[in-house]
Parts: C-alpha cells; structure tokens; sequence
C-alpha cells in the first residue's frame, strides 16, 4: 500500500518545493512509482521549475470536477532517466486560474478534499502509485489543510528562524495534533556546521523537544542550491552532491515508516 | 392495532422476531444517543442546517471524539459503524453514537440496506 506525503510549512520560503521534488525524484530513483502534485495554487511554482506550460489538464480541473487525474498527470520519467516511474499534476500558473482558486467557498472546499481523498484509489491502488507528494501553500489555507487531512504523513519544512519556529510549533499543536497526523520536521537552510557535524543526535533532541514529533533531517544552507536558481531537479543533475546524499537518507526514512 | 402490526401477525413467528430485533436496534440507537447527549450536554449537537458542509475547518472546530469519527468516515467514504469502530478501536455501541450525532449535526446521511446502517458524506449532493 502506497503512501501519501504532504509538505508543508507554516512560512513561505521554507523550501517546500525544493524539498517535495527532491525528495519525489530520489524515491522514484530509489525504484518507486512516484507522483507529484502542485498544491499551491496561490503561487504555482512546479510548472516553472520543470519548465511545463501547456497542461492538457490542471490539478484545478480535477479539484473543480471537470476532468479525471489521468488527465491532469505529466509523464517526467525521461527526465530523471527513469520510465513509468516519475509523474506531475501541476496547478495552473495563470492570474485568472489563482484568483478563481481563491474565492471557493466551503462547499467547493468540501468536495475538494472529497476528490484528493479519492487519489488513494485511484492512484495507491488501482494505478499502482508507491508515493503521492502534495506540495502545498505554506499556513493555514484551505488546499493546505485539504493535503494535510488527505495525507499519511506530513513533512514540515522549518528554518532556524525565530518566527518560523514558534509559528511551527503553534501549527503542530493547534493543526496536526487534531487531525492526529504522523508529522516530521525538517531543518533546513541551517547555518550552523557543528550542530550537522557532530550534533545530529543533539538536533534530534532539540527537535523533539521543541515541536514534540522526530526529526527526518537536517539540510545545511547550501550555496549551490541557490546557485542552481530552482531551474534544476538538483538529485538528478548532482548526483554526488551532499545535498543528494541528505535526500537520500530522508527517503530511505520515509521509505520505512510504517503508516 | 395498526395495520402493519396486523400484516405482521399473518407472518411467521421468525419474521415477526426479526421485525422486533430491527425495531429494538434502532431503538437502540436513539438511546446510544441519548446517553451521549447527556454526558456531553445539548450545546455542541444543535442541528445545523441540512446542509452544513464537513469541511476541513468544521473538522477542526469539532470536538476531538466526534472529530476522529468524522476523520475515519472521510477517509472510508461509506461504512457502517463497525467499519468505523475498526479504524477508531473504540466500542461499535460508541460509534454507533458519535455516527448518529453527526447525521443530527446534518453532517453526514444515513442510509438502510436491510439490517445494516451506512453512514456517508453527501458531497455531491450538496451545493
């Protein structure tokens, strides 16, 4: 049985992108079927990473009920030197299409969660999917929490940053902990080597001791993953890069829960 | 003597004993619920309109036991309280309960098939 993932983080800027699509290409290179799926249709940014601007469907058309998934999923296999193994389902960049999805009412939102719950079946199941991925709008939004509810497991993506850590913790205690979801934190953007070199088990104690849930890794502040300007699926361009090896770690964890 | 009780007479005892074990169930049922009415008081299951959306942000307005059954029957789509009280490991009779409160609360439908009841979120029906 197949796991859904949703990233997630309390602030914008976090890496949720960066992070869902890494860690989706090395799970499909680790031999899994993979899909991922845009959810933040207030800022689509998965289309302009992988450079795709003509969707015959979009993740809206689904949500909103006019097509079916098989629709809406891009065969990226090629791309990562893969087959079968690596699909997208992209949320409409448009101005028009994001102030649409902005004005939905509760009802739409309702069904919305009706449809993404459904992924289960017809992707999990029926099309043999290992992983669905949900990167998702950072916050309290509506679509955000639709993935969350949807999802097995929630990935948070968290800076060091002041702010980023207390909204975190408010977000783990007032969100997750109600809808009683398996959650993992992810540092990233860490500027502090000692704590990466010798203080993973130190991290680890801080992590659970300041948002109570276990830490699924540590991402240093890496000057070629600005360089690379989001234009790159950086596992795949880089392979023997430290941040590949740190992804790699992080799928293999994923890959083990047991959910 | 109403007249289904009088058509019931003409029938053999075992359908009649049938007919007395699905009337003490759903009998059941309302009890379950007013017990957990009860314990909980009046205020959190006033019946909203037929149509209250069970959206994500009701869910999390909910009170954490009917939160977690209404979780489990979003995620099973349709289920009898037993299918419920699987997921949840919490007692059928409690379910049963908490499943009932929320068809009140105009949440969920309930449906009859034979002996069975299922529950389920009206999604498209709804709007």
């Amino acid at each position: 049985m197949g796991k859904i993932v949703a990233v997630h983080s309390y602030k914008g800027g976090t890496g949720k992108t960066f992070i869902s699509t890494n860690l989706a290409v090395t799970l499909a290179k680790l031999g899994r079927k993979v899909c991922l799926m845009d959810l933040d249709f207030r800022a689509p940014s998965l289309s302009t990473l992988l450079n795709l601007n003509n969707a015959e469907c979009w993740l809206n058309d689904y949500l909103n009920g006019v097509c079916e998934i098989d629709k809406v999923l891009i065969d990226q296999s090629a791309r990562i030197g893969g087959q079968n193994n690596f699909f997208v389902g992209l949320a409409n960049p448009s101005v028009e299409a994001i102030r649409d999805m902005s004005s939905k009412d509760r009802k739409w939102e309702m069904r919305a969660l009706g449809r993404l719950l459904s992924l289960r079946n017809s992707l999990l199941n029926d099309k043999g999917f290992d992983y669905i991925f949900f990167d998702t709008s950072p916050g309290l939004q509506y679509s955000s929490i639709n993935a969350i509810v949807a999802a097995d497991l929630v990935v948070v993506a968290s800076t060091l940053d002041n702010s980023d850590i207390e909204g975190t913790k408010r977000m783990l205690r007032d969100l997750y902990d109600l809808f009683e979801k398996k959650t993992e934190i992810v540092l990233n953007k860490v500027m502090h080597n000692s704590a990466l070199t010798s203080g993973r088990d130190k991290l680890q104690v801080m992590v659970k001791d300041v948002y109570g849930v276990p830490l699924l890794g540590v991402i240093p502040c890496f000057c070629d993953v600005s360089r690379a300007e989001g234009k790159i699926i950086f596992v795949h361009e880089k392979p023997e890069h430290p941040f590949t090896r740190i992804m790699g770690e992080m799928a293999a964890r994923i890959d083990k829960l047991q959910i | 003597m109403s007249t289904s009780d009088k058509e019931l007479l003409g029938k053999k005892p075992l359908q009649i004993l049938e007919k007395i074990k699905e009337n003490l169930e759903k009998l059941n049922e309302k009890m379950e619920i007013m017990i957990e009415l009860q314990k909980h008081g009046r205020r959190e299951f006033e019946p909203l309109s037929p149509e209250a959306p069970l959206d994500v942000m009701t869910l999390l307005s909910m009170p954490d036991h009917l939160r977690k059954t209404a979780m489990t029957l979003c995620r099973l789509g349709r289920a009898t309280a037993d299918e419920v009280a699987k997921q949840t490991h919490r007692a059928r009779a409690v379910e049963s309960a908490y499943l009932n409160q929320l068809v009140i609360m105009g949440y969920l439908k309930k449906e009859r098939k034979g002996r069975k009841a299922y529950f389920y979120i009206d999604r498209e029906g709804q709007g």
